[in-house]
């Protein structure tokens, strides 16, 4: 394993580290992120990296396979346009957890800020804690787990992206509806918490567009009331 | 966007020290202006924190002429201007608005902040720029907040950085990362009522909208509540005043604020990043939510979590 300094390096350097690293096949061990922005951003092939610590805004953003682990706090976006590979968060992390996710996993083990799973098109969430104000908003494909609560709009004008939600709903989103999972959804939630470790049982919710939204026509004033 | 800050300590300390390292590690959230407000022993006499921008202004004698005893002159060069703290003894509560009205009307200065506990030292540059004209670090407190400001709403000048006092009265200052939409609506009914704003700036109004509400009976907490349902737009921001902090998030939580309380510190930034100057080992932070107001009083115990939040 190879041991990196974050506070001897900058951002840059420390990334493209990082790529060549990754690229070699070696499992790397960040030291000191201090809670830094945009670490990790663009690794592009297979490979363990494990951030000692907080990290910032962006932390494995455009990750194209690596597995991260960041041991402390992780910041805005965290995981943003990720395509493959997998990102653990081990305590809370700020807004827009997986922002514009395409594929791989996203696994935040405390709370997460507002907005997670913004404009998702792929790939899965979960957070085992709570989630702030309009999570899932916009989500085009893939899944948003929030085992604790979410707080209000979640769900908001979404597409094809599903959200299961195992703690209190509070206000819904613009054309969320909910929806009881199926037999198909349950499995796959035993997978995912099985994976991350997660233990307990869960009231799940399930939480999909009304479809009101996708072939809204402005004349239809009771829709235009009410959503 | 702008980068806000603030603390707290048990005890008078670094406070300027503080915000200064605070600030340099978010500064890439704004670099039009820095500002910066230390809350330090409450003194008998006033302190006046003035930036004298006419060739003639002469500050000393406009608090003579306004009845004030100056006490101390410790003047700095700032971007552009002379900076001016004044001590002055003589003046009432009640005479803050004349002492104001004489020192700004006339031309050639501007009052950045008054108080009996309050310095505001905010110029065009960085926080080690800000500092290194104005000595930002050698101020000692209790509590301050800072600012590092990309200017989205109003002018790009020294006036129209943060933070603001809420003219006429003391010892309150704001720093605010956001905008207020209705901002002309409450500006309007404030004028009414004979209260003078002083720049075009949305967040000097926030200032003295809370001040006037507190002036008529509220604690801090009842007026930040009630700011989040009537304030429009995108906010969140942290105000100072004698007995301590409070902070204010609106609905749509847009704008971050991470929050940490260790060994009878509490600190607040805009991004984790800057609570590490203060705390360099790894730390627990959290953030409020959407309509979440939180403050931290002279009265609250240091290392207790106050929230009171509306959105439950």
């Amino acid at each position: 394993m190879v041991e990196l300094d974050a506070d001897r390096l900058s951002t840059r350097e420390l990334n493209l580290r990082l790529r060549e690293l990754a690229r070699a096949g070696e499992e790397v061990r960040v030291e000191n992120p201090g809670s830094r922005h945009n670490l990790g951003v663009a690794v592009t092939d297979s490979c363990r990296i494990t951030l000692a610590g907080s990290v910032g805004y962006y932390c494995g953003g455009l990750n194209g396979g690596a597995d991260f682990v960041v041991e402390g706090n992780a910041g805005w976006a965290v995981g943003e346009n990720q395509t493959t590979g997998s990102i653990v968060v081990r305590r809370n992390a700020g807004s827009a957890v997986g922002a514009s996710l395409r594929g791989g996993s996203i696994v935040v083990h405390g709370d997460c800020g507002p907005r997670a799973g913004i404009y998702q098109k792929g790939g899965t969430i979960l957070v085992a804690g709570n989630a702030g104000y309009s999570a899932g908003f916009m989500s085009q494909a893939g899944v948003l787990i929030v085992v604790g609560d979410v707080a209000d709009d979640v769900g908001s004008s979404l597409f094809e992206g599903v959200i299961f939600v195992g703690g209190r709903l509070r206000a819904l989103g613009a054309d969320a509806v909910v929806s009881e999972p199926t037999d198909e959804d349950e499995a796959l939630l035993a997978t995912e918490l099985a994976a991350a470790g997660i233990e307990g049982s869960f009231d799940w919710k399930k939480l999909v567009a009304g479809q009101k939204l996708w072939y809204f026509d402005k004349k239809e004033w009771e829709i235009w009331r009410t959503i | 966007m702008c980068g806000i800050v603030g603390i707290r300590l048990s005890e008078p300390g670094p406070v300027g020290r503080h915000l200064v390292e605070m600030i340099d590690a978010v500064q890439h959230r704004g670099t039009d202006s820095t500002g910066f407000a230390v809350h330090g022993d409450e003194t008998s006499a006033l302190r006046l924190s003035l930036r004298v921008f006419g060739a003639d202004a002469d500050p000393v004698a406009l608090v003579r002429a306004a009845g004030g005893v100056v006490e101390e002159v410790h003047e700095t060069e700032g971007a552009e201007d002379r900076f001016f703290r004044l001590t002055v003894a003589g003046i009432e509560e009640a005479g803050i608005r004349h002492l104001t009205d004489l020192l700004e009307l006339g031309g050639g200065v501007s009052v950045h902040g008054v108080g009996r506990a309050l310095t505001v030292i905010k110029d065009i540059g960085t926080a080690r720029e800000v500092d290194a004209r104005h000595g930002v670090s050698d101020l000692v407190g209790t509590h301050g907040l800072a600012i590092c400001r990309l200017a989205t709403e109003s002018k790009v000048d020294v006036e129209h950085s943060h933070p603001y006092w809420a003219r006429p009265f003391s010892d309150l200052s704001i720093v605010h990362n956001g905008q207020i939409t209705n901002y002309y609506r409450f500006r309007r009914l404030l004028e009414q009522r004979g209260y003078r704003f002083a720049t075009g700036n949305d967040s000097e109004l926030i200032a003295v909208y809370i001040a006037v509400k507190m002036s008529e009976g509220r604690t801090l907490e009842q007026a930040l509540t009630e700011s989040i349902d009537e304030l429009d737009g995108c906010f969140t921001y942290l105000i100072a005043t004698r007995d301590g902090i409070g902070l204010a998030k609106d609905k749509f939580a847009a704008k971050p604020i991470v929050i940490t309380e260790r060994n009878g510190v509490t600190a607040m930034a805009s991004e984790e990043v800057a609570l590490r100057r203060v705390f360099p080992e790894e730390i627990d932070s959290y953030s409020p939510g959407e309509r979440e107001v939180i403050t931290w009083l002279s009265s609250t115990p240091i290392g207790s979590r106050p929230v009171s939040s509306i959105s439950a």
